[in-house]
């Protein structure tokens, strides 16, 4: 399996078929002795944002940490032993509401677009 | 449904929502002032958007990904952000001439000035989206778009001379003006060539749930349809060439002028369909760039989206399609010209082309995402002419817009 | 406290070489299934590193397979990663296999 070619950048798919969001970093274990063995899949803007510069990602998570709580200082991470399918998306074995990926649409729907009548 | 339902459907939809702002403006420009002389601009653009169309639906309908979608996972976010960005301010342009268009036949229609009708229009555009699904959205309004078929009629009840037509379907050099002829044949390029419009095709295809099954009808719509609505903007410049030009005008600057279209052929009639031509057309037009700036940024996240789901299911997607529009028509509520700002945005949709088109190259070589159905030789090559294009037109906009513009 | 690692920044990453000399740019990192977890195998640098992940793909573009690229096979213990940005090779480049085209 190549990363960066099957598993960066893929869209993610919780337990029901929802868009949860993409794969916006993996992260690795460091072992010594060992070889790295794949821990975490991250989805998030400050993921995003530090991929474009260590700076960029350290203002979004102050602005997400600000707006947000201490929980979303840092991108939501899901243990790598949740993916249990890897095809034309990454599917989790989870349901998306067990994770904090949706706190903003969810805050969106709630406090904005909830309020329009209609929706 | 049974398909040949489905692709008349899709033909339909293709026909009325063809026409919009850009290739209205342009190609009645086209025709003031330089008759049948361009001609082959209407003709490039429309065949260039027939295969890049069918491409989008192609690689929607083999891949399940929708292109902006892919563009994101195929090359990462950091070069996706370049496309993203651009696209996202040319859409922002056009949809704002498009409101504008809308704001302007409300204008003709009732007389208060178009920037009291920006808001509204953009109003209508939103609840439309708010309340509707892609189906009705997409049928229903491109369906209404068919009264721009008018310009069709029209064309050939003034009875052209058909060879001298044929004749500029063919590119020849102007005997004056060049730098004004050319500004306008990039124009028209652009708006018969904008990355929506394929964009929102495969959006469209992955919201319609097209699989490897619909191959045959996406290649019957794309060419069907886009040829049909080719021949309207055709017709509009066949009828600028055979109203404006006689009447003495050759410069299509000042929007009043457009009502003057049709009033020939059809009398009051005319006026009457002219405005709702123009204020069915950029409605429709609208409606989808406004959807398409959701689609860019909510499949670029990976966020849920679907003109199908509630709002309040797809809340990132609903703010998205709301803030588009009400940005887009704040540029013409405080005033600004809808005819100045649909030539300029068809311009730069021009040289913005080749940030999109050369990631969908490369897409649509991808064994990984269209399988077996890889482009053949010549839609490579018909791809890597409009990135050609599109790679002139960007150098050459900027100082044409001055000199011709 | 677990010793991490991103990969998504990884990419495009210089390697150098044991003495110091740059070998080339992070492109892909391989992982294969161990017993319940998937750990890494080996890293993909590319010597032209311009675009990678343009090349890294399964193309043909009229009909011309994407030639034979430039680049090494980095088994996962040859990489030296105690600083993530600046990744240091700790074999000799000859002992490297090359990057085959797929």
């Amino acid at each position: 399996m190549e990363l960066v070619r099957d598993i960066l950048d893929k869209q993610v798919v919780d337990r029901h078929e929802t868009k949860m969001g993409k794969v916006d970093g993996i992260v690795a274990e460091l072992r010594g002795g060992a070889p790295p063995r794949i821990a975490f899949i991250e989805i998030g803007s400050v993921a995003l944002a530090r991929r474009l510069g260590p700076r960029l990602g350290r203002l979004v998570s102050r602005l997400s940490a600000r707006l947000g709580g201490e929980a979303h200082r840092d991108p939501c991470r899901i243990d790598w032993h949740r993916v249990r399918d890897i095809g034309v998306d990454i599917g989790l074995d989870l349901d998306v509401h067990d994770t904090t990926v949706f706190d903003w649409q969810d805050w969106l729907r709630d406090h904005v677009v909830g309020r329009i009548p209609g929706a | 449904m049974n398909k040949l339902l489905e692709i008349s459907l899709g033909i339909v939809t293709s026909v009325g929502g063809f026409l919009e702002v850009g290739s209205l403006t342009t190609a009645a420009q086209a025709g003031a002032a330089f008759g049948f002389r361009l001609v082959w601009a209407i003709v490039l653009g429309t065949i260039c958007i027939i295969f890049l169309v069918e491409m989008a639906g192609r690689f929607a309908a083999v891949s399940r990904h929708t292109i902006s979608d892919a563009i994101r996972e195929r090359f990462g976010f950091n070069f996706f952000l370049w496309p993203l960005i651009a696209t996202l301010f040319v859409n922002f342009l056009v949809l704002a001439a498009e409101i504008g268009g809308a704001a302007i036949a409300l204008e003709f229609a009732t007389g208060i000035g178009f920037q009291w009708w920006a808001l509204p229009v953009a109003l209508v555009a939103w609840l439309l989206l708010w309340k509707g699904t892609f189906g009705f959205i997409e049928k229903g309004v491109s369906t209404l778009g068919l009264v721009t078929l008018c310009f069709v009629v029209a064309a050939v009840m003034l009875r052209p001379d058909w060879k001298a037509v044929a004749a500029g379907a063919v590119p020849s050099l102007p005997g004056h003006d060049t730098a004004r002829y050319w500004f306008i044949a990039v124009s028209i390029l652009g708006a018969s060539i904008s990355p929506y419009l394929f964009l929102f095709y495969s959006s469209g295809a992955v919201e319609d749930k097209w699989d490897k099954s619909y191959l045959g009808a996406n290649r019957a719509i794309a060419g069907l349809g886009m040829s049909f609505g080719g021949t309207i903007a055709l017709g509009v410049l066949i009828v600028a060439a055979l109203v404006l030009a006689p009447r003495g005008i050759a410069d299509v600057d000042d929007y009043h002028q457009l009502p003057l279209l049709l009033i020939p052929v059809f009398g009051f009639w005319g006026f009457v369909l002219f405005c709702a031509s123009l204020g069915i057309a950029c409605l429709g037009a609208a409606l989808e760039i406004g959807l398409q700036q959701a689609y860019l940024v909510a499949q670029g996240f990976g966020w849920n989206w679907g003109e199908d789901l509630k709002p309040r299911d797809n809340a990132g997607f609903a703010a998205v399609y709301t803030l588009a529009l009400l940005m887009s028509a704040i540029p013409i509520a405080c005033g600004l010209d809808p005819l100045k700002l649909t030539v300029f945005s068809m311009a730069l949709t021009a040289a913005s082309l080749p940030l999109t088109v050369v990631p969908f190259l490369f897409l649509m070589n991808d064994e990984r995402y269209v399988k077996e159905h890889r482009n053949g030789t010549i839609a490579n090559a018909a791809v890597l002419f409009v990135i050609a294009l599109g790679c002139v037109l960007a150098i050459v906009t900027i100082p044409l817009e001055i000199l011709g513009g | 406290m677990m010793a991490e690692l991103h990969i998504e920044l990884l990419l495009g990453r210089r390697v150098a070489g044991p003495d110091g000399e740059p070998v080339g740019r992070i492109e892909e990192v391989c992982a294969e299934p161990a017993g319940p977890d998937l750990a890494i195998t080996e890293y993909h640098l590319g010597v032209d590193a311009a675009l990678e992940r343009l090349s890294a793909s399964s193309m043909s573009l009229f009909g011309f397979r994407r030639r034979r690229r430039r680049g090494y096979r980095v088994p996962w213990d040859k990489l030296d990663l105690s600083d993530p940005e600046h990744p240091r090779l700790i074999c000799p480049l000859a002992e490297l296999a090359p990057l085959e085209s797929q």
